[in-house]
């Protein structure tokens, strides 16, 4: 059984469309990365899912059960963890006046396991919580009921690289001990560090569903050079270079340059059997940014 | 069951206190100056002297009497009017400041109905309504004698018994504007505006061929005149309070259950 089912999740609100007839399924067991721009609609489909907003059509079912199900939804939520994308906690109760509701509700073997790892400020009012503390205090409240599916919005917004970085090994042990996750984010390196799968929305529609993988093989790479001397341009008429911006010594030549930017989707082998013949001062090579995908994906189309 | 109900509850505990000494001390300057007010004139006098549709508007019997002064002073003044508005604040924040400040989706998360959320926290609004109709007829009581005057035992209990579902009412008023409007401020201010129009609707109209029309509001139900100076209660009222209040609170259910948050 899939852990969540969408199949034809509509969100009207008159003036915006903001879920347009999606239908996916998340796995049980996977991590499921559900990436899009601002305003694409994310937020919009995890708060149907988790009942707060009622569908205008379609339907969805979240560990089996109905979301317009009300009862049905209520025993789902016993094994969901959520963090919202900006989670609101009583500002005048302490963070532990807060974990103490939360497990009077929902149950919470595993607070004193998730306090240690994410280190929440708890005796202080989450009025004086930074950010990032605001942050590990939902992280706690996410986890704490030993969930079976847990649903992040924007889970690592405000969080340090450091902790950053424990969430990430969290969630990969939290994924070999079955829990199925399914967040949304803007940050590739999250999304490419921890997902087996990722959908993409924009403007309320599903653009692409796939393996991690295969999207980052589209994706490409950023690559910058800085050559001691002049390359001929032709060095780059190379498959797989998109959006070449060139700049020549003393602005000479065109068709000829010592510094370059561009998209790389092809075989870095053949790149760099190319450059080789040149001497460089740098190059680098790095992950293309979301916001460069999502341009490559539809900005030309 | 009760986690939310014990949670608000506890964290409105101080705030009731707060609120209770600003009563106890209203109640206690009204008091203090009644030996003073009661020299300066003779019987009615003053009353005669203020506007018929002041007299009327705040439903003032007379002033002769502590009972009369206590009636009008104190209890339509602080309990119908100030407190009644306070609680139609009060509840108004119930569900739209959650909502406001982004804490619904945190409270929803968690495995709990629409209908136990909302009625547990309007629930919690017990702890304010209770405390401030228990810790303030002791100094009542007190002030009284200390200006050797006295008061019907009985009757100083009936009127803060009576005032409970009064209160209640007037929160329910809130409540509903509470999931009406997302945001707290519009919420409370529709609350006080209405809940004050009601008042106005009530007294003003009375007497006039739209009396009828008073009836929705919960200040007809509640009359300190009748408790402090006849000692006529009226189970009924409070009964009518009572269904007003279990009418709103379903109502608020209704629209909270289908509402987008």
């Amino acid at each position: 059984m899939a852990a969540i089912e969408l199949d034809g999740l509509t969100k009207d609100y008159g003036d915006v469309l903001a879920n347009d007839d999606l239908t996916f399924e998340v796995e049980t067991g996977e991590i499921f990365g559900y990436l899009g721009p601002n305003g694409a609609g994310k937020t919009t489909t995890i708060r149907t899912l988790l009942g707060f907003i009622s569908p205008t059509g379609g339907s969805a079912r979240v560990l089996g059960h109905d979301i317009t199900d009300r009862s049905a939804l209520i025993e789902a939520k016993r094994r969901i963890g959520y963090l919202s994308d900006e989670p609101g906690f009583d500002e005048d109760a302490t963070g532990t006046e807060i974990l103490d509701l939360h497990a009077a509700v929902k149950g919470g073997e595993r607070r004193d396991e998730l306090i240690e790892l994410f280190e929440p400020p708890l005796d202080r009012p989450v009025r004086d919580y930074s950010r990032g503390n605001v942050q590990k205090l939902g992280l706690v409240t996410t986890f704490m009921h030993d969930p079976d599916l847990v649903v992040l919005d924007e889970p690592t917004s405000g969080l340090d690289p450091l902790l950053q970085q424990r969430f990430a090994e969290f969630l990969r042990e939290e994924k070999r001990n079955g829990v199925t996750v399914f967040f949304s984010s803007h940050v590739l390196s999250e999304v490419r560090r921890l997902c087996d799968r990722v959908g993409i929305i924009r403007e309320g529609r599903l653009a692409t569903i796939e393996p991690i993988d295969a999207l980052l093989e589209r994706t490409g790479k950023s690559v910058r050079i800085h050559a001691d001397e002049s390359i001929p341009l032709d060095a780059l008429d190379v498959a797989g270079v998109h959006d070449l911006e060139t700049a020549g010594r003393n602005g000479e030549t065109t068709d000829a340059f010592t510094e370059c930017t561009f998209t790389f989707t092809g075989d870095i082998n053949t790149l760099l059997g190319r450059l080789g013949e040149y001497t460089l001062l740098d190059l680098s090579i790095e992950e293309a940014p979301l916001e460069d995908v999502f341009l490559q994906f539809y900005g030309e189309r | 069951m009760f986690e939310f109900l014990r949670y608000d509850g506890t964290k409105r505990i101080r705030g009731s206190i707060y609120l209770s000494a600003g009563m106890a001390a209203l109640a206690a300057m009204v008091i203090w100056v009644y030996p003073s007010f009661s020299d300066s004139f003779d019987g009615d006098d003053l009353l005669e002297a203020y506007p018929p549709q002041l007299i009327q508007v705040f439903d003032v019997e007379t002033m002769a009497s502590i009972e009369g002064f206590l009636a009008f002073e104190l209890y339509v003044f602080g309990w119908v009017i100030l407190l009644g508005l306070y609680m139609a604040y009060s509840a108004a924040g119930v569900i739209a400041d959650d909502v406001d400040r982004g804490r619904m989706d945190t409270l929803l998360a968690m495995p709990v109905s629409r209908p136990r959320l909302l009625a547990e926290k309007f629930a919690a609004l017990a702890v304010p309504i209770v405390l401030v109709n228990v810790l303030v007829p002791p100094v009542i009581l007190v002030s009284i004698r200390l200006i050797d005057e006295s008061i019907a035992l009985a009757d100083l209990a009936a009127i803060h018994l009576f005032a409970i579902p009064y209160l209640f009412a007037c929160a329910g008023i809130g409540l509903l504007c509470s999931v009406a409007f997302d945001r707290t401020g519009v919420a409370q201010r529709v609350a006080l505006g209405g809940t004050f129009a009601l008042f106005l609707v009530e007294s003003l109209l009375e007497g006039t061929q739209y009396e009828a029309v008073g009836a929705i509001a919960p200040m007809r139900y509640f009359d300190p005149n009748e408790i402090l100076l006849e000692s006529v209660y009226d189970p009924v009222g409070a009964a009518v309070l009572i269904g007003m209040t279990l009418v709103l609170v379903g109502a608020s259910t209704v629209w909270f259950v289908r509402k987008d948050v």
